[in-house]
């Protein structure tokens, strides 16, 4: 095992270095000057100039500007931002809790809703709830989901006017930001309007998490039932069977745990769009996430917030695609074996 | 009159006459290909058949809802936007821009990601490992980040697209064909083969292609949908096709300021994505059952 985390971790660190390197070219490419793409101080004075080239070590060669700038983004400095003037790491930071709420309840949806109806699909004989669930998880699969965000807050926000689609919370309510975790936040708050916050807040999170949800969903449905599928046809289930044992505790206990390996799998592959998505619904419901920030980055020619918010998400998104392989490792003998197999 | 069997061996379908059948035995599939068909054949002649150009402003008809409401006309067969372009013909004129860009981008990633997947599952050790893990920091950037860098070095426009999807969907390919081939490679047959004294191009070519087309074939229907899904959001969210274009996702995000008043405007291009993407999901959905180790 430490082998293989030995490996892992050493392609985490290639990848981090191929990527820095990516963001490192592009930002030779960027129409404007080096040294506002760099740290972004417009129309710098010549002593800022003299102190970002020294930083940037801009007047050395190319690898040694590489390293210099590989120093600065690991100590946390992201430069300033084109527009603001504030520091991309801290406006990052304020912005990276909601993503990861949106996220997380999303994902938490996908799974709560997705693994039942995913071992329904596969152990019902009815021919029509089985075609049912099919077609509905490949229309989920098919829909824009642009799309299918603005219909539903044409719906249920305009038409019926059940639920709020813009933001975190209303505005009416003066919550003090601890973690960042909206719902969190008002659960812990000490107004007397805690509780109306915190339905308030649930309320604003039903549409934006819906909508990101649907994605993740089908692909944990679809999963779920062909392994599933897979796993009932197995010998020792049969042999379970044979011992006179209840459907329930077979499903529960000896063919699920099976079947959430490749689900596990899957969830790790997903990220990426799954990112890309939370971008869109972010932009939709005006969430005060990370994607919303990057999206009106790129529409003000905010050069560092996009820089500094690339890096940071696509880090993130191959620290947990790593971690995710790690934890599908550790739970499956089989793919241990192979493992040791090719070692 | 039924038919009689004269003979008693039953004729021996090949290869692809058994996946024809069991792909046409599912109405679904066949559903979807036809609906694949049919957009192909738009794709390439649907600015001829379109009663007016994309561009074409009608102004006594503004905003007119479709032909099936009792304020619409059939002249303008799914109603009309805010500047009185006909929404049937700009969806015509547009289904070369998504669908048919959609196509391009995927057939362009499938040769870089074939040529560079066979080449680093056939090596062996360091190699195939640097080749084969090369494009994996790619694959973490999600395509929206990809397409915001591109669009922050080279601008917003279609062409820009073409990269920023391209590069999003090659490491997808690379990594599919590189697990093939290398888990075909390892099998009893491959070695026959080299111990019949084949040589590796031809151990590539005649014996392990033939079983990696299967996996690369499901791959690319899968990369078409995700192609034009991508180039819609891209569209929509103006870092892609820019405001004039007939591009699905652009004639969204034209129709939003008119959201509450006409829905219409929103609802048919919609509409129009989900039902395109869905028939190549049907088609693929069909393809991989037809193509499952028999």
């Amino acid at each position: 095992m430490g082998k293989y985390l030995l490996r892992r971790l050493n392609l985490f660190v290639a990848t981090s270095l191929v990527l820095a390197g990516v963001l490192f070219y592009t930002t030779g490419l960027f129409p404007v000057d080096r040294i506002t793409a760099l740290s972004g101080i417009v129309s710098p004075s010549p002593a800022q100039v003299e102190q970002v080239t020294e930083l940037y070590a801009l007047n050395k060669n190319t690898p040694l500007q590489f390293s210099a700038f590989l120093q600065q983004r690991l100590s946390g400095d992201l430069g300033i931002s084109i527009t603001s003037q504030q520091s991309v790491s801290q406006e990052l930071m304020a912005r990276l809790p909601a993503t990861l709420e949106l996220a997380n309840v999303a994902a938490l949806l996908a799974l709560v809703f997705g693994v039942p109806i995913g071992i329904l699909a596969s152990l019902t004989q009815h021919r029509l709830t089985q075609h049912a669930i099919m077609a509905m998880t490949l229309t989920g699969y098919s829909i824009p989901v642009f799309w299918l965000g603005l219909t539903l807050s044409l719906w249920f926000g305009v038409h019926l006017g059940w639920l709020p689609i813009s933001g975190q919370i209303n505005l009416l309510y003066e919550i003090e930001p601890v973690t960042g975790f909206i719902l969190f936040d008002t659960w812990v708050s000490d107004s007397e309007y805690r509780m109306a916050a915190f339905l308030d807040a649930l309320q604003h999170m039903i549409l934006p998490s819906i909508t990101l949800a649907v994605l993740p969903f089908t692909v944990v449905v679809r999963i779920t039932r062909s392994a599933m599928l897979n796993i009932m046809n197995q010998t020792f289930i049969r042999a379970a069977e044979a011992r006179g044992l209840s459907t329930a505790k077979i499903v529960l206990r000896h063919a699920l745990p099976n079947a959430l390996i490749p689900v596990l799998k899957h969830l790790g592959i997903m990220l990426g769009p799954f990112a890309s998505y939370s971008i869109i619904v972010e932009v939709i419901f005006s969430w005060p996430g990370v994607g919303s920030w990057l999206v009106s980055g790129i529409y003000q020619r905010d050069y560092t917030v996009i820089q500094g918010g690339i890096l940071v998400v696509a880090l993130l998104i191959m620290l947990s695609s790593i971690l995710i392989e790690i934890v599908h490792t550790a739970t499956n003998p089989i793919s241990r074996k192979e493992l040791y197999a090719s070692n | 009159m039924p038919q009689i069997k004269i003979y008693q061996e039953d004729e021996i379908p090949s290869p692809s006459l058994r996946i024809w059948q069991v792909f046409s035995s599912n109405p679904f599939a066949v559903l979807g290909l036809w609906l694949v068909i049919c957009l192909l054949l738009l794709t390439v002649f649907g600015p001829l058949i379109a009663p007016y150009t994309a561009e074409q402003q009608d102004t006594q008809a503004l905003l007119l809802p479709p032909s099936w409401d009792p304020a619409g006309t059939v002249e303008h067969f799914l109603g009309t936007d805010d500047l009185g372009r006909d929404i049937f013909s700009r969806l015509l004129h547009g289904a070369h821009l998504t669908f048919g860009m959609a196509l391009w981008i995927v057939i362009s990633a499938l040769s870089v990601g074939l040529v560079i997947g066979s080449l680093s599952g056939m090596m062996k050790g360091i190699k195939s490992s640097i080749l084969g893990h090369l494009l994996d920091a790619l694959l973490s950037i999600p395509s929206m980040l990809l397409a915001i860098l591109v669009v922050a070095v080279m601008g917003p426009g279609l062409e820009n697209i073409f990269w920023a999807v391209g590069l999003a969907l090659t490491p997808q390919f690379v990594r599919s064909t590189h697990l093939a081939v290398r888990e075909e490679s390892q099998k009893e047959y491959v070695k026959a083969a080299i111990l019949d004294g084949a040589n590796p191009l031809q151990i590539f070519w005649f014996v392990i292609m033939p079983n990696v087309w299967e996996t690369i074939i499901v791959q690319t229907t899968l990369a078409i949908s995700v192609a034009i899904l991508d180039i819609a959001a891209l569209g929509f969210l103006g870092l892609g096709a820019q405001a004039p274009s007939p591009e699905w996702g652009a004639m969204i995000a034209q129709g939003l300021d008119n959201l509450l008043t006409a829905p219409w405007t929103v609802t048919i291009p919609g509409a129009t994505i989900l039902v395109s993407v869905l028939s190549i999901n049907l088609v693929g959905d069909g393809l991989r059952t037809a193509l499952a180790p028999r």
